[in-house]
């Protein structure tokens, strides 16, 4: 095994974390801020960290509906964020645009804009569901890494 | 020539280089577990910063195109070798030295900011508002903490060169020296007059390393990491890197000033006893500080460094002199 | 600072408090809001549940040839409101506990709650209509146990009312000429308000 192949296969134990609140009403955020900060939760236990910048993130955790005016934004920050990167759209307003779903300043759902990896849908999803999958993230990034 | 090759091994190998980035790694694994465990958590494994360097060298580098391509890449070049270089000054008691049997405690504090220089030229070359405001904060802070670094290295400097009476000019600055004087003599950790300075040390610790309630630079939350915004990929694993010497040297530096003393000739017991010094040094003023502190106000931790580090910097140096 | 040294500190004493979860079991309140479920032998499909949901999840089709409707649950839209549950007359909507919603975008429009429920013909005239499930109906007719529910569940509405207008017929006398006493109206009140 190579030493670059032995790198990749490590890297998927530490996925960092970044937030991007697409217009949501922040439940969903609540909640993704109870897996870091709670002790039952302790997301930290997988080597994640919520990370500050675009740059320094490997999972993108999206939340809300996106709405009009965060659209751009959200592409924007989105495009910020070093490849190989996996997108997880955390709550149903991201997946399906959920209770908002075809008001007038409602884009979504967010595969409309961008390849999404992994969903997971509630309102808000309870905390375990976000570490599912966060840890599901995990093995999409190992396959789009190539393996598996 | 053999001097040479032999500087190259202290730097690459033994303390500085592989050693202190070992070290390093472990003691910010450790403080992570530490914090988790202060806070009922379990915390990530003990290998999770070789983890994170190994991602992040996988990971892609991105510039910004308004960036100053050339000052940005070089920053963290810049702030690593100086780093590497400073740990090979940093005298491991009863094993090591430092580097040429000199390890001088000016060489130290001039090395030491540069890590910090590094940030602020990395965050202003970024070009990033972010970036420039990280790189203010991170200057006044700077400009805070060195002026009482500065006090209680010549407190140190003053008694062992008034200590060592005729053999010295007054300031003994040779770190060789101060350990070799502290062994005969006693620790000064444990020396009234220099407990302020102790305090003192304790007290820069947190800001020189960036941690809360002195993270104000690198403020997550507020600034989005500050100067390392724009910096990802291998350019920021080379950061955590320079980070993990800097915890070396700060702690090495701490327990050589302070509490230098061995147990025994062999050199083994003395490495794990030095290697356990410099970690009750980090979780007592580091780990506990940081899960008991939040974030300063920058305001708030410039006013706290230009006061009390440097009234009891200054309160040692004058029982120092006055002694 | 003193005060959270001591919380620090026990802290220690008491040890991690982190559920094992993903690694090892996790608990489930047994309330906990989780995947919506339909039980197809008692929905009626009376759509209450569509116009109730708030987040627009539930839909319910007509099948083309009138043999029957599809009711559907998209799980991805639904907001673990619970208001189906609530408003189901037939108590045909459940809210289970299960949570485990992450799933590969691949699966997206996989996860959903499908019933096609087919009508049946009336017992009396033979329209195609969906029979009150066993269960309501015993307990629609609970009070009158001379009726059978078996059998008149498979009844039609227009085949119940004229079941129920000749039982009446032959309580009621003709024969007599005296003028019906005006009578106190029982039935329910009108909904509109």
């Amino acid at each position: 095994m190579s030493l670059d192949t032995t790198l990749k296969k490590l890297s998927v134990r530490s996925p960092w974390l970044f937030r991007i609140n697409a217009g949501s009403c922040n439940g969903c955020d609540v909640e993704l801020a109870t897996t870091a900060c709670i002790p039952r939760y302790d997301v930290e236990r997988f080597g994640c960290r919520y990370c500050g910048s675009p740059r320094h993130a490997d999972v993108v955790l999206i939340t809300g509906p996106v709405t009009t005016r965060v659209r751009d934004r959200v592409l924007r920050v989105w495009e910020e964020i070093p490849d190989p990167k996996v997108t997880v759209a955390v709550g149903i307003c991201p997946i399906s645009g959920g209770v908002f779903r075809e008001g007038y300043s409602i884009e979504g759902p967010l595969d409309r804009f961008l390849p999404v990896d992994v969903n997971v849908p509630g309102c808000p999803p309870r905390p375990q569901a976000i570490l599912e999958a966060v840890v599901l993230a995990r093995s999409i990034w190992l396959k789009k890494l190539g393996f598996e | 020539m053999t001097d040479t090759l032999l500087a190259i091994v202290h730097m690459a190998i033994f303390p500085g280089g592989f050693f202190a980035l070992a070290l390093g790694f472990l003691y910010k694994a450790l403080d992570r577990r530490v914090e988790a465990r202060l806070q009922r958590r379990i915390g990530p494994p003990l290998t999770q910063p070789w983890l994170d360097a190994a991602k992040l060298l996988t990971k892609e580098t991105l510039i910004p195109k308004t960036a100053c391509r050339s000052a940005f890449l070089l920053a963290p070049v810049f702030g690593f070798t100086g780093m590497a270089v400073c740990a090979a000054f940093i005298p491991v008691p009863g094993v090591y030295s430092g580097l040429f049997n000199m390890g001088d405690l000016l060489v130290i504090f001039y090395l030491l900011p540069i890590p910090a220089m590094a940030l602020m030229l990395g965050g202003s070359a970024s070009s990033s508002p972010f970036g420039a405001l990280g790189f203010s904060r991170e200057m006044l802070l700077m400009l805070a903490y060195e002026t009482p670094l500065l006090m209680i290295l010549l407190a140190v400097a003053m008694l062992v060169g008034k200590g060592l009476g005729a053999e010295s000019s007054g300031a003994e600055f040779s770190l060789l020296k101060i350990v070799a004087w502290q062994q005969e003599n006693g620790s000064l950790g444990f020396n009234p007059a220099m407990i302020p300075a102790l305090l003192a040390y304790l007290i820069f610790l947190p800001g020189t390393m960036g941690m809360a309630p002195f993270d104000v630079a690198e403020a997550e939350t507020e600034l989005l990491e500050g100067p390392l915004l724009e910096y990802g990929g291998p350019l920021l694993a080379l950061f955590t890197v320079t980070s993990a010497f800097k915890t070396f040297v700060v702690l090495g530096l701490g327990v050589a000033l302070f509490f230098p003393g061995v147990l025994g000739s062999w050199w083994p017991v003395n490495l794990v006893w030095f290697v356990l010094k410099c970690l009750a040094l980090m979780l007592l003023s580091l780990t506990l500080v940081k899960s008991a502190c939040g974030r300063l106000r920058i305001d708030q931790a410039f006013r706290f460094y230009v006061t009390v580090p440097t009234a009891l910097a200054l309160c040692s140096l004058v029982l120092v002199w006055l002694l | 600072m003193a005060g959270f040294l001591k919380v620090l500190f026990r802290n220690v004493l008491e040890g991690p408090s982190t559920d094992p979860f993903p690694l090892g079991a996790t608990f489930t309140p047994d309330r906990l809001r989780g995947r919506a479920r339909i039980n197809p032998e008692l929905c009626m499909g009376c759509g209450i549940c569509h116009n109730s949901c708030v987040a627009g999840a539930i839909n319910i089709t007509h099948l083309p040839d009138g043999s029957g409707y599809t009711i559907t649950i998209w799980q991805n839209s639904c907001c673990l409101c619970a208001s189906c549950r609530h408003y189901c007359p037939t108590g045909a909507m459940s809210i289970t506990s299960d949570w485990h919603s992450a799933h590969p975008d691949t699966d997206k429009y996989d996860r959903l709650e499908q019933h096609t429920i087919k009508y049946e013909p009336c017992a009396g005239c033979g329209t195609l209509m969906r029979p009150i499930p066993a269960a309501l109906a015993k307990r629609l007719y609970a009070a009158t146990p001379h009726l059978d529910p078996e059998k008149i569940r498979h009844l039609c509405p227009d085949c119940r009312r004229q079941e129920d207008a000749k039982r009446n017929a032959g309580i009621v006398t003709a024969t007599t000429t005296e003028t019906v006493a005006a009578r106190e109206i029982v039935s329910a009140a009108p909904t509109k308000y």
